[in-house]
């Protein structure tokens, strides 16, 4: 089928399944004991303020028509108050998820890169020390959650070696740029103010690094062994034969194969990581979504819960279909497999 | 039955052809490590008392020295008698949510896979595409705090974050099975569904789902370190590998034996499990070609 | 392309994308703006109030008060001996039923916008705090009928009952601007003309009339407030320009912000061992003192098995108070009772629980459930932002498991724990808490941990619902008579002390540090002249930032390190 009817009917999955998870979402901030407006309010207010809170809040109405009012805020973009910030949800995502941007827009660099980089080496070199190294630190990588990664990063370049901060997005003092994107990196580098970007950058590194090892590692497993599988298939020792370069062969031909099954698990994983930033977020104070969507989580804040989580589904949703697309376009198989 | 049986015969080659990959037989040691050690805990551990409700304040924050190997923690209790005792909890995690959503997962796909383009089939997966969506940390995460805080509901979190995806393989697997040829005799001489489910689909399948659980098994007992790092999962006094990096963490630079020993630890099983693992697939998949 | 020509190429890209990285670092690394030698630049650091509320009908936690106490004055303020003193309030008198108070105001003083403060804006802000009911309002909802204006520097306020500790309980009304507030009213609940009555824009402004005013207030990270240089105290030369009050994050953080001299004084929840970490530092000091709050476990008596009286009074004796003042918290001292030693109306004839395993063991063979101990283990929460009560708790679990108790733990934000208090089926059995008080009297504790009304907050986690004592804090607390009022307090902490429905750890010592070299704190000067009374017991007072003094010349020789 031709890529826009995929593109489509991609898309109509998409919905449905965004549908799905918002009720599934719903449903858990619903279970959660305790009563919000209580909680919001605190102990000592009377009975007549938490019933005007619950009925703000729509809690008097039966479950089928909070959803219904929920779900019609989420598409307004009225995602209703925070408890613990006691505004709007909205304005809280908003402050936050730049933060977190521009964090994952590091990691995901650093993973491409790095990964494919890493990727490459090692199959060019393959069954070498530097391949072995390569592997070794891979298997590390996979197996090191992003917290563990998250404190041996802060103890080396934070403490022993002292070259890079390990908390807040600025040094003390500095004042961010002002306010375009909301990410401090890419609005610095819009103002010009080359000093701004380079510590904010400084910021981003280690938690970007803590969160990008483990996918790094992982894309570079993939990566190199899709190419070392089909270096010894036919075509290949064909172009051999005809002195086509051995880094060309790498790069252009069986790079671009390898690229498929890689960027399947990139996107994956990327999309994913917007969840696992939490855990990098809490060690490195950093100021952003997932910590903010982990606090409520824990704090049962049932409205920044639902929107934060909701926001993240979409995401990942919204990933998921980018990396098809692009295998689809790298490999025209897929999409004409489709038609079942 | 057939096929398995024919799988079976050559375990024999299987396990010298594992041999001669070192990695996985590194894997392999490395998990027996952990096994040994978590089963004989109460007797390898220098103070087994430390996995327990021990609180010595004399003794606190003592760095690694040959009394204590991984020093002391600020309660004063042993850590490396702590990390033993916590591979146990990990082992639980790890193998008890395989156990867990291995069966169910499968069950579900070939269900699905079997009535493969009818409406049963469609809902079944929309389903799990909806868990699928989900990044699987934050919703284990929802769950798990959904009551009192403890091994058992943390494995209950991680498995419900975690079955779509062995519905979904033995779902792609049943259906691209489901149409050949030898399916189609066996409907044709009037075999019944079940026996076609499970006496002809299912073992086909098996190869991959078995290679997904020996992966596996590594990036569960990694989420179960991740939730106890958050605080759910078990609770004080017993000792948890991600509760006892997380504690620790406060007390960086001084006292980083507190965090970085337990940390190594993840790492270690982790990794084991993965070099396991990743034998184990090549094992099954040349096996199987 | 062949190889040569592609490795000198990558090679000089490689050292232009160097020098371009090092050109940005030299050239234009980004140094604070240089401090004028007469004013300073200060960070202060708060407890992990997650968010923090700066409306004053709101805010009751600490790091509210922080700010509160900054950002607004009250008719009075209190002193570190437990009384009051005139503040924009000149002087007030009292009816002789107690009733009715009448005080005059100080003429002269404006708000940060420019406003005059006059008799209007008390008017206002009681009015106010009484209908949102938040924050402080359980303090007067009880007894305010009514507040007037009789003049515009005279206001009367008429009490429906009488209120002992009125006046001494005034600080926690903070004075805000009528007209501002009203100018930023959006369409709320509480009415027509009321609106939201301003909480929204509250959220992150102020409409105060003391000596800082916010600058910025950002809901995760900190507050944000500089100097009203207007403000009618007056101003020493090396007070502060810039006050920050920012959220605790890892202890391990806060020592390096410490110790890079970003952070002048720390909160009271580091874990000890940070303490002493800081204490190592070159130009710091760390100060103890006693601040009026206690630590305590309290009880679920309407929750089995510390429902029966015997079973919470053998956890009383099982306890090991002593390690708790050794290890965990030095510088506390043991609780006699449910009042801090050091508050007015303290009944020192009380004999604490002190730890016997004897005494112990015969209270749980008394109890209903000393055949089914494993039937029924004790549930208990501490509060995951403050690290040091893990020990406390653990303390707790070792200490009942000699008399055979079985304690499960569970760490949980204090958001969370906020909402298990809400009902007496969430609440576990045993919550680890510290309470502070409100007014500097025995009262502010009692009422605010046994009355009834208190029943469901985070600060009455045993559900007490006792009538008789409900009635004796009553009486008490319409007492006038200083005398006669603290004699009741006497009565009313025997009879709980009876009830056990706690388990009183220990009357906190707060420790805080601070940059010696170059900061004089008043509440630190006073420690080190071992004064009895060093601060208010009111949470947020020892922040006042306007009596600090920093020496920003001071702070830069240390860090050059001289």
């Amino acid at each position: 089928m031709s890529l826009p009817s995929w593109l489509a009917k991609r898309l109509g999955e998409a919905v449905i399944v965004l549908i799905g998870l918002s009720i599934v979402l719903f449903c858990i901030t619903r279970i959660l004991p305790g009563d919000p407006a209580r909680i919001a309010l605190g102990p000592r207010v009377d009975e007549a303020a938490i019933q005007a809170l619950r009925k703000q809040m729509n809690l008097d109405k039966p479950l089928i028509t909070q959803y219904f009012l929920w779900m019609k805020g989420l598409l307004t973009g009225d995602l209703g108050i925070s408890l613990l910030s006691r505004r709007p949800v909205v304005t809280d995502i908003k402050e936050y998820f730049p933060s977190t941007l521009e964090m994952i827009i590091l990691a995901v660099i650093v993973q491409f890169v790095g990964g494919l980089g890493l990727g490459l080496l090692s199959a060019k070199y393959v069954d070498t020390w530097l391949d072995g190294i390569v592997r070794i630190f891979a298997y590390l990588g996979i197996a090191t959650p992003a917290f563990v990664w998250g404190i041996l990063l802060i103890l080396i370049f934070g403490y022993w070696l002292p070259i890079l901060p390990i908390s807040g997005r600025l040094t003390e003092g500095l004042v961010p740029p002002a306010h375009i994107t909301g990410m401090y990196t890419w609005d610095s580098l819009l103002h010009g103010q080359l000093g701004l970007f380079w510590d904010s950058l400084k910021h981003l590194i280690l938690p970007g690094f803590a969160l990008a090892m483990g996918v790094m590692a992982q894309a570079a497993r993939i990566f190199r062994s899709s190419i070392v599988d089909d270096m010894e298939a036919d075509h290949v020792y064909a172009m051999r034969a005809y002195g086509v370069p051995e880094n060309r062969i790498l790069t252009k031909y069986l790079g671009r194969l390898a690229l498929i099954p890689a960027i399947s698990v990139m996107s994956l994983d990327a999309g994913s990581q917007f969840a696992n930033a939490f855990i990098v977020e809490s060690v490195f104070n950093f100021p952003g979504l997932s910590r903010l969507g982990m606090q409520a989580i824990l704090n049962k804040d049932l409205n920044a819960m639902g929107g934060i989580l909701m926001l993240i589904g979409g995401i990942f949703v919204l990933i998921i279909i980018l990396s098809d697309v692009i295998v689809a376009y790298l490999d025209p198989r897929t999409r004409l497999q489709q038609s079942g | 039955m057939k096929t398995f049986n024919r799988a079976m015969d050559s375990t024999g080659n299987a396990i010298y052809k594992f041999s001669r990959n070192k990695v996985s037989v590194v894997g392999f040691f490395m998990v027996l490590l952990v096994v040994v050690v978590a089963i004989f805990a109460p007797v390898l551990a220098p103070y087994p008392k430390s996995a327990g409700a021990l609180i010595d304040f004399d003794n606190a924050s003592k760095a690694p020295s040959l009394t204590h190997l991984f020093g002391t923690d600020i309660e004063g209790r042993d850590i490396l008698s702590r990390v033993m005792f916590a591979f146990r909890g990990a082992l639980v995690m790890g193998l008890g949510v395989i156990a867990m959503i291995v069966p169910l997962g499968v069950l579900v796909g070939l269900f699905a896979g079997y009535y493969y383009g009818t409406f049963i089939d469609t809902i079944i997966m929309r389903v799990t595409d909806i868990f699928v969506t989900l990044p699987a940390l934050l919703l284990a995460l929802a769950v798990a705090s959904l009551g009192r805080p403890s091994l058992f509901h943390s494995m209950m979190a991680v498995a419900f974050a975690w079955w779509p995806y062995y519905a979904r393989l033995t779902y792609s697997q049943t259906s691209s099975i489901r149409n050949e040829t030898f399916i189609k005799a066996s409907e044709t001489i009037g075999a019944g569904k079940r026996h076609i489910m499970f006496a002809e689909i299912l073992p086909n399948c098996l190869a991959p789902i078995f290679t997904k659980m020996a992966l596996e098994i590594g990036w569960v007992i990694l989420m179960g370190a991740t939730l106890s790092f958050v605080g759910l999962g078990e609770q004080p006094p017993t000792a948890a590998l991600g509760t006892m990096v997380s504690d620790g963490a406060q007390y960086l630079p001084a006292q980083w034996w507190i965090s970085v020993f337990p940390a190594l630890a993840i790492a270690f099983i982790v990794l084991g499990f993965n070099l396991l693992g990743d034998g184990i697939k090549n094992m099954v998949s040349t096996e199987v070609l | 392309m062949n190889r040569t020509f592609r490795a000198i190429v990558v090679l000089l890209v490689a050292m232009l994308f160097v020098s371009v990285l090092a050109g940005c670092k030299t050239a234009a690394a980004p140094t604070p703006a240089p401090t004028p030698a007469n004013t300073t630049n200060y960070v202060f650091h708060t407890t992990e109030d997650w968010p923090t509320y700066i409306d004053p009908a709101v805010g009751n936690d600490f790091s509210d008060s922080i700010a509160l106490v900054n950002l607004y004055d009250s008719l009075v303020f209190p002193t570190p001996e437990g009384t009051v003193k005139p503040w924009l309030a000149l002087k007030w008198t009292a009816s002789k039923d107690g009733l009715v108070y009448t005080f005059t105001l100080r003429q002269g003083v404006k708000f940060h916008n420019g406003d005059p403060f006059t008799a209007n804006d008390v008017v206002f802000s009681m009015d106010r705090l009484l209908t949102i009911g938040q924050g402080f309002a359980y303090i007067f909802k009880p007894y305010i009928k009514s507040t007037k204006a009789t003049g515009t520097y005279t206001v009367v306020f008429t009490l429906k009952k009488s209120f002992g500790p009125f006046v001494s309980a005034l600080p926690r009304l903070y004075i805000a601007d009528k007209k501002q507030v009203m100018a930023h009213i959006k369409t709320g609940t509480y009415g027509k003309a009321l609106g939201d009555y301003g909480a929204n824009w509250l959220l992150a402004h102020d409409a105060g009339s003391g000596p800082y005013t916010v600058k910025e207030m950002s809901m995760e990270d900190h507050l944000i407030a500089t100097k009203f240089s207007g403000f009618w105290g007056g101003w020493n030369a090396n007070a502060p320009q810039t006050f920050e009050e920012s959220a605790t994050s890892q202890p391990s953080s806060e020592l390096t912000a410490f110790a890079k001299r970003n952070l002048d004084i720390t909160d009271e929840l580091l874990p000890l061992e940070t303490y002493q970490a800081i204490a190592k530092l070159k130009g710091a000091t760390v100060v103890t003192y006693l601040n009026g709050h206690n630590l305590n476990i309290m009880l679920n008596t309407k929750k089995a098995p510390t429902d029966d009286v015997h079973f919470r009074k053998a956890l009383a004796y099982a306890f090991d108070y002593n390690t708790v003042i050794k290890s965990i918290y030095p510088g506390s001292s043991v609780c006699k009772g449910p009042v801090p030693a050091n508050l007015l109306g303290h009944d020192p004839k009380i004999v604490g629980y002190t730890k016997n395993l004897e005494k112990a063991k015969a209270e749980l063979a008394l109890s209903k459930y000393a055949k089914q101990l494993n039937q029924y283990p004790v549930t208990m929460s501490w509060c995951a932002e403050a690290p040091a009560e893990e020990k406390v708790a653990l303390l707790f679990q070792a200490d009942c498991a000699q008399i055979g108790v079985k304690v499960q733990i569970t760490k949980k934000p204090f958001g969370s724990m906020i909402a298990d208090a809400t009902t007496i089926k969430t609440t576990p059995n045993a919550s680890v808490v510290f309470v502070g008080v409100d007014y500097p009297e025995a009262g502010a504790m009692l009422a605010i941990r046994y009355a009834s009304t208190s029943a469901g907050s985070w600060e009455q986690c045993e559900w007490l619902q006792n009538s008789s004592i409900d009635k004796m804090i009553s009486d008490a607390l319409g007492t006038i008579d200083q005398a006669a009022r603290v004699k009741k307090y006497y009565a009313i902490q025997e009879k709980i002390v009876d009830l056990c429905p706690t388990i009183w750890v220990m009357d906190q010592a707060e420790q805080r540090a601070y940059q010696s070299a170059y900061i004089d704190w008043p509440v630190a000067n006073a420690v080190k002249l071992h004064k009895t009374a060093v601060c208010s017991v009111l949470m947020g007072y020892c922040m006042y930032v306007h009596d600090i003094k920093a020496y920003p010349t001071n702070r830069v020789n240390l860090l050059s390190g001289s």
